[in-house]
């Protein structure tokens, strides 16, 4: 079933922007970019099972490092978007050991601290992020190669503009991701992180190196978001530092919930929910229109959110790829692998 | 000298109002392993169910306070009843997203109803208060603190003494365990829950007090507190105290002291930073102590 | 192996293909006169106008939910306000305004997506807040689509799509100070309190202009962060300093706790507050006259607040009586507020710069800019500053009103200077 499923969602993906209108495309482009940041969590998380509620942070450090190099030091997008994955990945090698001295929910806790401690880093390193006054991100350039808003590409009778050429760049690094993720699961260490993810003393005991492995999923998790925090900064163009919040860490561990943890889709998934969600709700036809008095549709729209991510969760806890594998269950042998009961270890459940 | 003892004071009143929210998320990490995302959203419900009590409807303050922690614990045992219960068992993580959606929801819809400008109180305090030599106590700070102690006094009376208690503290041991002992582990969640939900009307109150006001951004004060529950490590309800005070003399004494070097608003973060540092060094907070591991 | 190159397979393909065609990208080359689809009479046409039916698109973005909701509901219904009436009148010489407005909830993301799905369809734009806007800038420039943005910040002068309403922040604060130093005692102390975003630095700006042309003595530049609810150091720091004056630069729901917070300890400066620090609702419960006071009402008493429009109802400002008319007749859930007023006036240079697009016969996009770059001056009638525009960009308006609160009249606002200049503003350009 997979082998089918996955080329024909690529031959989807690439065919996507042509049905879509600006908008939908422009809200497609940005769940693209945010599932190549919710697939490095997904490691982390899903995989080797720490909760890390810090993501927004190293999103945040690789668009300012893309921004600085890009626009600052006139670097070409072919350097700076890896070198934004590299500086936030090098955050992530430097910031693993102390995970490792912290389980479960006290990790995510202190990487809560970490979005608000790198937030003051931001709003007071004006040199680099502009301070509170936030600063203007380079569109992306590979030489004469433009993303910037007016731009075309022109294909034959086809033309992709600054927002398709965007969503297409993200879709190569995001199959890129998915593809090494894919092959990490699988590999040596893979295996030995979801040891790690269901009883971390026991895998320690059966010579898991529990250190090395917890700090390799740091570092492939904040590499992938400096990745998709370069972009996602140069997309939107503007940022001040406020941007990387903790509601965007929030939102990307709802992401990789909502699609399922732990498994190859369940990123994109989630992101498609997550982030595309908002924008989906204000166009229900039946909400009254914005602004036109008593329970507005902005209103809605928040209080909605908030519901469903209640409804679907108590419904479907296994996220989305739980309903599509119970859907085709006899579909493959691998398939329940993917979406086993993920258990984080806590405290408490080191108790029992 | 006067301006480092108000300074105390306004620490310990700000540090009153936080452990009255850590204790709040401690009550139900203790029995169920889940850090409450939505007590931010809880304090706002209870700061403005009073204000709406007591303003709009007319009902005198301290019946509405009342009525606020009583529509309070139903709600949190109603969420923890319909919702919650339905997942237990379910990885940790998946009832904290849970807890974070609710949490969504309920400011959104406290918006919607009220509006995005601030609202009185209703309180009979305002901002009233006395000099003891240089140093202006507020009415409603120093009320504050003393109905922290004394909710305080109540839950440790209430934990150690009545059967709930007993059974909440074996719940938080053993799950498994304390059901096969035939004490109805379900109905512990909701008295947890509960609960959780009439410390979050009185943190709402005090947080919502002179010179603040009930108004939508307030439920972020919530994530202050979260620095407090680990300092005190999560599951220590004598740890919530000390690490709610300790945050706030931390907060309140940076912002008068902190060196300009270390940026604006450092006080907003060194919290987080001692929070940081005590648990490098003790990695289940203070008060916590390393679980037994077992295979 | 065998599996991963089916991951592979859909990379090589995408990839291979913008490789092919990887030679560069071109601009596109927008005919913007067309979706009007040809011309009735005279008037050409462009996105957002159908001439066929004479009307006219104008979009908003707004912040009906999040963080600035209180503000933008005000500025929604402003807008409304004012373009039913204009309607109702007759429009623009039978041109009828159509108004699409889309809630962005402050975030920045939105905000492009919602540009994105708009931009084809409207031929003016109101965009609110200042983070948000700065978003959609460069997509509003290279669609050449005049947009005014909701948001106070000086820069919006220098880039020529923008078509800003009122006095800018730093003009406002800088006014203010020039008028307490020359009203009150000699070199007094004056200190500042801001949030520290991009709207607390414009205030900074301008104090610190100030500073320098004016030469009153710094008791102190204070921060907080939005949502603090504790700010007693940083008012016994301007205390100990022996602050005459402090300048309030916060949202509504820090200004309580802040004057509060300073009025307990027994510090009472003349506060000074830049516009969106105040809001009806710090007098009172529902910021109508015959409402409860709040405890901190006392204490603002007789601050002076850097408006943006004129007070609610100022019999003084002429044009404040269509505002209020309109508002009692189209939008009389909407409570009264500057926010409203001031909205109110930047819909009204809105149609005045359609009017001379459509006196001129073109109301494509180019046509639409040449007639903002050409309008000269906008007499708002007192509601808000008249600003002025020309090719050569600057600010719309470099005076200030300048009001004093008094909780004994409606809106609270009691007019003190109506259009006040000073050469410390002007030294800012």
């Amino acid at each position: 079933m997979r082998r089918l499923t996955l080329p024909a969602l690529a031959v989807l993906a690439v065919a996507l922007p042509f049905a879509l209108s600006a908008a939908q495309l422009t809200t497609a482009t940005f769940v693209v970019i945010a599932a190549i940041g919710a697939t490095g969590l997904n490691v982390l998380t899903g995989f080797a099972g720490q909760i890390s509620l810090g993501h927004a942070a190293f999103l945040g450090v690789g668009a300012y490092t893309g921004a600085v190099l890009g626009a600052d030091h006139g670097v070409d997008a072919l350097l700076w978007i890896p070198a934004a994955g590299v500086a936030a990945g090098l955050l992530g090698a430097l910031l693993g050991p102390i995970a490792l001295r912290l389980r479960g929910l006290y990790l995510a806790i202190v990487t809560l601290g970490l979005v608000f401690i790198a937030q003051h880093v931001f709003f007071n390193a004006t040199g680099l992020t502009g301070g509170p006054q936030g600063r203007a991100f380079p569109a992306v350039q590979f030489g004469s190669f433009d993303f910037s808003p007016g731009k075309v590409l022109r294909l034959g009778a086809a033309t992709i503009d600054s927002s398709g050429l965007y969503y297409f760049l993200a879709l190569i690094l995001l199959a890129a991701a998915t593809a090494f993720t894919w092959n990490l699961r699988r590999s040596r260490s893979g295996r030995a992180m979801v040891a790690l993810r269901e009883r971390e003393t026991a895998a320690a005991v059966m010579g898991v190196d529990v250190g090395r492995l917890k700090v390799t999923a740091f570092v492939v998790s904040s590499f992938l978001a400096g990745i998709s925090g370069a972009l996602y900064g140069s997309y939107l163009s503007f940022a001040q530092p406020g941007q990387w919040s903790l509601l965007m860490s929030i939102q990307f561990i709802a992401a990789i919930i909502v699609g399922g943890l732990g498994t190859t889709a369940g990123p994109l998934l989630g992101c498609a929910v997550v982030f595309a969600l908002p924008s989906l709700l204000k166009e229900l036809p039946f909400l009254p229109e914005a602004g036109s008095g008593g329970l507005s549709a902005s209103d809605l729209t928040s209080i909605s959110y908030g519901v469903l991510i209640v409804a679907f969760l108590t419904l479907q806890p296994r996220g989305i790829v739980g309903i599509a594998d119970r859907l085709h269950r006899s579909g493959g042998n691998d398939d329940h692998a993917k979406t086993q009961k993920v258990t984080v270890t806590t405290p408490k459940e080191a108790h029992s | 000298m006067t301006e480092f003892l108000q300074l105390l004071f306004q620490g310990v009143s700000l540090g009153a109002t936080y452990a009255l929210v850590a204790l709040g998320f401690v009550v139900i990490f203790r029995s169920s392993g889940v850090i409450n995302f939505a007590q931010g959203a809880m304090l706002l419900a209870g700061a403005y169910t009073i204000s709406w009590l007591a303003t709009d409807v007319g009902v005198p303050f301290l019946p509405a306070v009342l009525m606020a922690v009583a529509l309070l614990a139903l709600a949190g045992a109603a969420f923890q009843h319909s919702v919650l219960r339905r997942v237990s068992g379910e990885p940790t993580f998946v009832l904290v997203m849970i807890t974070i959606g609710a949490g969504i929801a309920v400011t959104a819809l406290i918006e919607a109803l009220f509006g995005a400008d601030q609202r009185l109180l209703g309180d009979p305090w305002g901002s009233s208060s006395f000099g003891v030599g240089d140093v202006t106590i507020n009415w409603v700070k120093l009320w504050g603190i003393g109905v922290t102690v004394a909710a305080l006094a109540a839950y440790f009376a209430f934990d150690k003494y009545s059967r709930w208690g007993l059974a909440m503290q074996a719940t938080a041991e053993d799950e498994e365990a304390t059901l096969s002992l035939g004490v109805p582990v379900s109905r512990v969640h909701l008295v947890t829950w509960a609960l959780a939900g009439a410390l979050a009307v009185l943190g709402g109150l005090f947080l919502a007090g002179f010179p603040n006001s009930p108004q939508p951004t307030l439920g972020d004060a919530a994530l202050r507190a979260f620095p407090a529950i680990v300092l005190g490590g999560l599951r220590s309800p004598t740890g919530a105290v000390v690490g709610g005070l300790v945050i706030g003399e931390t907060e309140v004494m940076t912002s008068g002291y902190a060196p300009a070097a270390l940026g604006d608003n450092f006080y907003a973060v060194a919290p987080y930073i001692a929070m940081i540092l005590i648990l490098l060094v003790r990695p289940y907070g203070l008060f916590g102590r390393a679980p037994a591991e077992r295979l | 192996m065998r599996r991963s190159s089916s991951v592979l397979i859909p990379l090589a393909v995408v990839g291979s293909s913008l490789v092919l065609a990887a030679c560069g990208t071109g601009d596109s080359k927008k005919d913007s006169g067309s979706s009007g689809g040809g011309s009735a009479g005279t008037v050409k046409g462009g996105p957002g106008v159908d001439v066929a039916a004479k009307t006219i698109r104008i979009g908003d973005i707004n912040a009906l939910s999040g963080p600035a909701s209180a503000l933008g509901k005000p500025v929604a219904a402003g807008h409304r306000a004012y373009f039913k009436a204009l309607n109702a009148s007759g429009g623009i010489d039978g041109w009828k305004i159509r108004l699409t407005i889309k809630d962005s909830g402050y975030a920045p993301q939105q905000h492009v997506q919602i540009y994105n799905a708009i931009h084809d369809d409207v031929a003016l734009l109101d965009s609110f807040g200042s983070p948000t806007t700065k978003a959609i800038q460069k997509l509003v420039d290279n669609d050449k689509l005049v947009t005014t943005p909701l948001s106070f910040d000086s820069i919006w002068g220098t880039d020529p799509v923008m078509a800003p309403v009122g006095t800018p922040y730093s003009y406002d604060i800088a006014n203010v100070l020039d008028y307490y130093t020359k009203s009150g005692k000699d070199k007094p102390k004056i200190g500042i309190i801001y949030q520290n975003d991009e709207y607390g630095q414009d205030g900074l700006h301008g104090f610190k202009a100030a500073e320098k042309g004016l030469g009153f003595t710094d008791a102190g530049q204070q921060t907080f962060k939005a949502g603090d609810t504790e700010f007693t150091a940083q008012i016994q720091k301007l205390k100990a300093a022996g602050a005459d004056a402090v300048i309030v630069i916060a949202l509504p729901s820090s200004t309580g706790p802040i004057v509060g917070t300073a009025a307990s300890l027994g510090f009472t400066p003349q506060w000074i507050l830049q516009g969106p620090s105040f809001v009806e609702q710090l007098i009172t419960k529902d910021g109508s006259l015959k409402a409860k006071q709040t405890p901190v009402a006392g204490a603002l008493k007789g601050a002076l607040v850097t408006s943006f429009s004129a007070a609610w109802g100022d019999p003084n400002a002429p044009g404040m009586k269509a505002v209020v008319a309109d508002h009692d007749k189209y939008e009389p859930g909407a409570p009264p507020s500057i926010y409203f007023a001031v909205s109110y006036a930047a819909a009204k240079v809105q149609a005045e710069i359609l009017r001379k697009a459509i006196a001129s016969g073109d109301l494509s996009r180019a046509g639409i800019l040449k007639a903002k770059e050409n309008l000269g001056t906008v007499d708002l009638g007192g509601v808000a500053p008249s600003p002025t525009y020309t090719p050569d960009g600057g600010p719309p308006s470099t005076k200030s009103l300048i009001t004093r609160i008094d909780p004994a009249v409606e809106g609270f606002l009691k007019p003190v200077e109506a259009s006040y200049g000073s050469n410390v503003a002007d030294g800012l350009r």
